[in-house]
């Protein structure tokens, strides 16, 4: 392991934006270009540059419900960008490298599981695809995602949220002052992945030193609870003191060491719009501090330790809700999940989620199967209104992979029943993780679409 | 007519092309006295053939590359300006290096300036220490060079005698570390190859040659003799690019094919491409460090016909190494020459001793002489068809920064091995085979080199880059940073400003006549925009002369100029 690579995929997606102006633009990784190319990083024998690759439609459909198809959501660029992290993540599972740095475009930590378009700037939850690519490709049970983007992790929360097997940890901006306002500490799963989700809203204009309280306290302890067998950081860059869009103060040399600490195999760069003062440094002290190479050097031009003064009474809140966390984690597998969650034979979630680059309101109706066998099934129906009417109604349904026969059972009626009720659903779809099996069906077009991913191991 | 030159350390090679058509060719011993070498190949080819009519006369030579891997040079001393990245202990070069502190950024501003106190105890420093060339190399120097310009500028008054090269003069591209080792190279080579240049003008002179004469580049351009005193270092590794060229020329143009250069104890191996040699992505390398130098794409097994053979157990296996010459030809050990001769694919050496090598394998596991000589065709066959294979891969997992460049990625493999240098006739045919390709031997293949230089043409590029929200531009190449003159300033005007730098790089060069069509080799404009609004553009172009040879030998079909 020590002598091992790190792989970097470097994917600026130099031709794509949202649109010319948009934060999400060509220019974004230019000077991360720069910078690491002049300092010549990728030459280093402990540096590894791969190619990007393209994800496939069913790795796609084995997270996400695209409507009405993954066609109609994704660009190449996005396909591209999942396709970098499970490029790596199969360079990582084949021993040919110790960890890896996606360092792409477009981000996709806001993307939750039903995607009528674009929020928070993404699509397609990276992070996710690769999750489900390596479970199924590799077998892999146990995965832990760190979120350390200044932006609820909303997207990748809602997949996993009943997924005991995902421990989801963020620490952002506080939800009641930023995008997408979200992420509250009471957000903490799903009754069959009570305390799998975890997180840890944070006052704006915090430092270094409350970042790394929460780790060394709260995020490392929990990590080694949990003994996970891959670990990703979604490293959103947005935390550091000179970004546009949040009002934290965390530095390049922050980030590094938090790297170094958390030692993850797999960074995924999300979010970070401060494209000539924090990317640069903090793209390159990520990578620094992933290959293991001494990263003290790498400071912005303009910073200046007096700068970085924290406020003690935030801190000593900061200090409580890890104290908090802390004993709810302890007692996870104590709690009385009835008590929270009910007793009937669903758990069921009202949601409405806004798409704020697109512009798209949706409603949903979220339920899980209470099952002793396995983790549940999760049936989901959507409607989402694009300001010029409706546009169709989903019923969704997805089988875990761990499912037991009987839920499969259930939820291939459930499916069925959809297509037969004329009337109500113009979209069917379900994915079945057991057997790596995804079904949409088009009322309208009367069609009905079936992909099916490799057998694992060939 | 055309003259190729190929100066290598062991033999000097030349020929004498007409119309296409090799007229005359020379190998003989370089010597030490490099002049009565030239001389010597000269009047070989030369014989009857007035020197008015000679057009043009190309050079290639390997005596800088080994004189800097033997590292016979004076000491260059380095001046670096760093500022904040990789620790600075990483620019560890065995030499004597002065790190000065002060920042300029990847836009090319400059956030901390240099001290003057700095500069002068560094300069003490390398005078107390009696360095006389000194490489001064500042991070993004390309974006902006005032710090060097700032150092130079104090050097020359105080020590007017010093040798200096600046990065930014030296190479243009992003990549700081092999920006050093170039600036390095470049001051370290200067004086010898002015001594090799100066011995090769003599030559000429001396028979009474006076067309123009030029030097060939590793990436298989050429460049005139004289200016190429200013950038030495581009002519190093050009031994490598004669071959291909040569092979180039020799063979069908637009073919997709691997040569095969199999010597003494390496073999080197390069692919054409649809008929165009491919060139490195990453610059060439020397000594363990990278540089910007431009170069084909040359990769070395240590494999050869003079590779030790040995038997462990009862396996029989092939050493990277050399004991002396193989032992058909009175050497100490087994080699894959004596196993060509046995099995009658060459005419060197002694057919016995061949028998004898293959015994002294063969016999204490019991296995008959023609089986391992087989078995040793298969184990160099290998050797060879695993990396060819890898270097396809390898060109194959380039990375591309835009979603355009991943679409169109395919995979391509050759249709021809083609052979060259004295062992290749032998094992050629089974590597072919082992690739399922047609293997090649062209005509003249022992003086591929030669015909390589005769046949390579200029190359020049430019390459731009422009920042309107600071309306400045620099020319890679050229080392220049100026204004930007107009107020709209756009892609098309920076093509066109690309264009008027090749020209007059050309002009400086004596080769506007050749210059030919003009090919856009990278276009980028990016948006730059702040608080929602665009506030300049950031351009970068590159514009080349079209990259190719002037001959396909043998078919009278001349590239180029119609």
């Amino acid at each position: 392991m020590r002598n091992k690579k790190t792989g970097i995929v470097f994917f600026p997606a130099f031709d794509w934006a949202i649109s010319p102006t948009h934060p999400e633009r060509e220019e974004r990784l230019l000077y991360t270009r720069d910078q690491i190319f002049e300092e010549g990083l990728m030459d280093l024998p402990e540096i590894e540059e791969y190619p990007p690759k393209l994800a496939t439609i069913h790795d796609i459909a084995r997270v996400h419900f695209c409507v009405p198809r993954v066609q109609s959501q994704v660009t190449e660029a996005h396909m591209i960008a999942a396709g970098a992290a499970m490029s790596l993540g199969d360079s990582i599972m084949r021993g040919e490298i110790k960890n890896g740095f996606a360092l792409v475009r477009p981000p996709g930590h806001h993307a939750m599981r039903v995607v009528h378009g674009n929020r928070g700037f993404c699509n397609i939850n990276n992070e996710a695809v690769l999750v489900e690519y390596l479970r199924r490709q590799y077998g892999i049970k146990k995965v832990v995602i760190v979120d350390s983007d200044v932006h609820h992790g909303d997207g990748t929360q809602e997949i996993f949220y009943h997924d005991p097997n995902v421990l989801f940890i963020s620490f952002h901006q506080d939800g009641r002052t930023i995008f997408p306002g979200t992420g509250f500490t009471h957000e903490l799963g799903g009754p069959g992945a009570y305390a799998r989700t975890i997180n840890i809203p944070l006052p704006p204009g915090m430092t270094d030193n409350t970042f790394h309280y929460v780790v060394d306290n709260l995020v490392l302890p929990v990590i080694r609870d949990f003994k996970p067998e891959f670990i990703i950081n979604s490293a959103g860059q947005d935390n550091h003191y000179t970004d546009p869009l949040g009002s934290m103060k965390f530095t390049a040399q922050g980030y590094a060491e938090f790297t170094k600490k958390l030692n993850p195999h797999l960074a995924v760069l999300e979010g970070g719009y401060a494209i000539e003062t924090a990317l640069p440094y903090v793209n390159m002290s990520i990578l620094m501090a992933l290959a293991g190479i001494d990263f003290s050097n790498v400071r912005e031009p303009d910073y200046s330790s007096a700068s970085f003064k924290e406020n003690p009474e935030r801190f000593g809140q900061v200090q409580k809700m890890v104290q908090n966390l802390l004993e709810v984690w302890d007692r996870r597998d104590k709690t009385d999940i009835e008590k929270i969650f009910g007793t009937s034979k669903f758990y069921q979630r009202k949601k409405n989620i806004y798409y704020d680059t697109d512009y798209i309101e949706e409603d949903q109706i979220e339920k899980v199967r209470f099952c002793s066998g396995c983790s549940g099934y999760i049936v989901i129906e959507s409607k989402a209104n694009r300001g010029f009417g409706e546009a169709g109604r989903l019923l969704a349904i997805s089988i875990p992979i761990d499912a037991c026969h009987n839920c499969q059972t259930e939820a291939y009626t459930l499916y069925e029943e959809g297509i037969n009720d004329k009337k109500d659903y113009h979209f069917v779809k379900l994915q079945d993780k057991s057997t790596d099996t995804c079904l949409s069906y088009d009322r309208d077009k009367k069609q009905e679409w079936k992909s099916e991913g490799p057998r694992p191991g060939v | 007519m055309y003259i190729g030159l190929d100066v290598g350390g062991t033999c000097t090679d030349a020929v004498l092309l007409e119309k296409g058509q090799v007229r005359a060719w020379a190998k003989v011993t370089t010597r030490e006295d490099l002049l009565t070498s030239l001389l010597e190949a000269f009047d070989k080819i030369m014989k009857g053939v007035p020197a008015d009519l000679i057009e043009r006369v190309v050079l290639s030579t390997t005596v800088i590359t080994n004189l800097i891997a033997e590292k016979k040079y004076d000491p260059v001393g380095l001046i670096l300006i760093p500022g904040p990245g990789m620790e600075h202990s990483h620019y560890n070069y065995k030499t004597e290096t002065c790190i000065l502190n002060g920042v300029i950024d990847y836009r090319g501003r400059e956030t901390v300036p240099l001290s003057d106190q700095e500069i002068d105890s560094a300069l003490a420093r390398l005078s107390s220490l009696k360095y006389k060339k000194v490489a001064l190399v500042g991070k993004f120097s390309l974006r902006n060079n005032k710090h060097e310009k700032e150092i130079y500028g104090k050097i020359q008054k105080a020590n007017p005698d010093w040798q200096v090269d600046m990065g930014h003069q030296v190479a243009g591209q992003l990549n700081y570390p092999r920006r050093i080792m170039s600036s390095l190279l470049t001051c370290a080579t200067r004086d010898k190859y002015h001594f090799f240049a100066q011995s090769v003008l003599t030559a000429l002179d001396n028979r009474g040659i006076k067309c123009p004469v030029y030097i060939l580049k590793a990436d298989g351009g050429t460049m005139p003799l004289k200016t190429s005193l200013a950038t030495p270092v581009e002519t190093i590794f050009s031994g490598p690019a004669a071959s291909i060229l040569g092979v180039q020329a020799l063979i069908p143009p637009g073919e997709t094919a691997v040569v095969v250069d199999i010597g003494g104890t390496t073999s080197d191996l390069a692919l054409i491409l649809s008929g165009q040699p491919l060139l490195s992505s990453k610059g060439a390398a020397l000594d363990g460090y990278m540089t910007h130098i431009r170069a084909l794409s040359v990769k070395s097994v240590p494999v050869g016909g003079d590779s030790v053979i040995e038997r462990v157990g009862k396996e029989i296996i092939l050493l990277s190494e050399r004991l002396g010459p193989p032992y058909c030809m009175g050497g100490p050990m087994p080699t894959p020459t004596d196993a060509l001769k046995v099995l009658g694919l060459t005419k060197l050496g002694d057919a016995k001793r061949a028998q004898e090598a293959m015994k002294m394998l063969g016999d204490p596991i019991g296995i008959e002489t023609w089986e391992v000589a087989a078995r040793i065709m298969l184990l160099v066959n290998k050797a060879i068809t695993s990396e060819i294979t890898k270097m396809f891969e390898k060109w194959e997992q380039e990375p591309s920064y835009r979603v355009w460049e991943v679409l169109q990625k395919k995979k391509v493999r050759p249709n021809t091995v083609v052979g060259v240098g004295g062992a290749a006739s032998g094992f050629l045919t089974q590597i072919a085979a082992a690739l399922d390709c047609y293997p090649v031997i062209p005509p003249y293949a022992r003086i591929a080199n030669a015909i390589g230089a005769a046949v390579a043409r200029p190359t020049l590029q430019i390459s731009l880059r422009a920042d309107t929200e600071q309306g400045t531009y620099s020319i890679l190449e050229e080392g220049f940073q100026g204004p930007i003159e107009t107020a709209t300033f756009d892609e098309d005007q920076a093509l066109d400003l690309a264009k008027k730098w090749l020209w007059k790089r050309a002009e400086k060069y004596g080769v506007k006549e050749e210059l030919g069509e003009v090919e856009i080799t990278r276009k980028e404009v990016f948006n730059m925009v702040r608080d929602w609004v665009s506030c300049g553009k950031l351009i970068n172009v590159s514009v080349q002369t079209r990259r190719g040879i002037l001959h396909y030998i043998g078919t009278g079909v001349e590239q180029g100029e119609k």
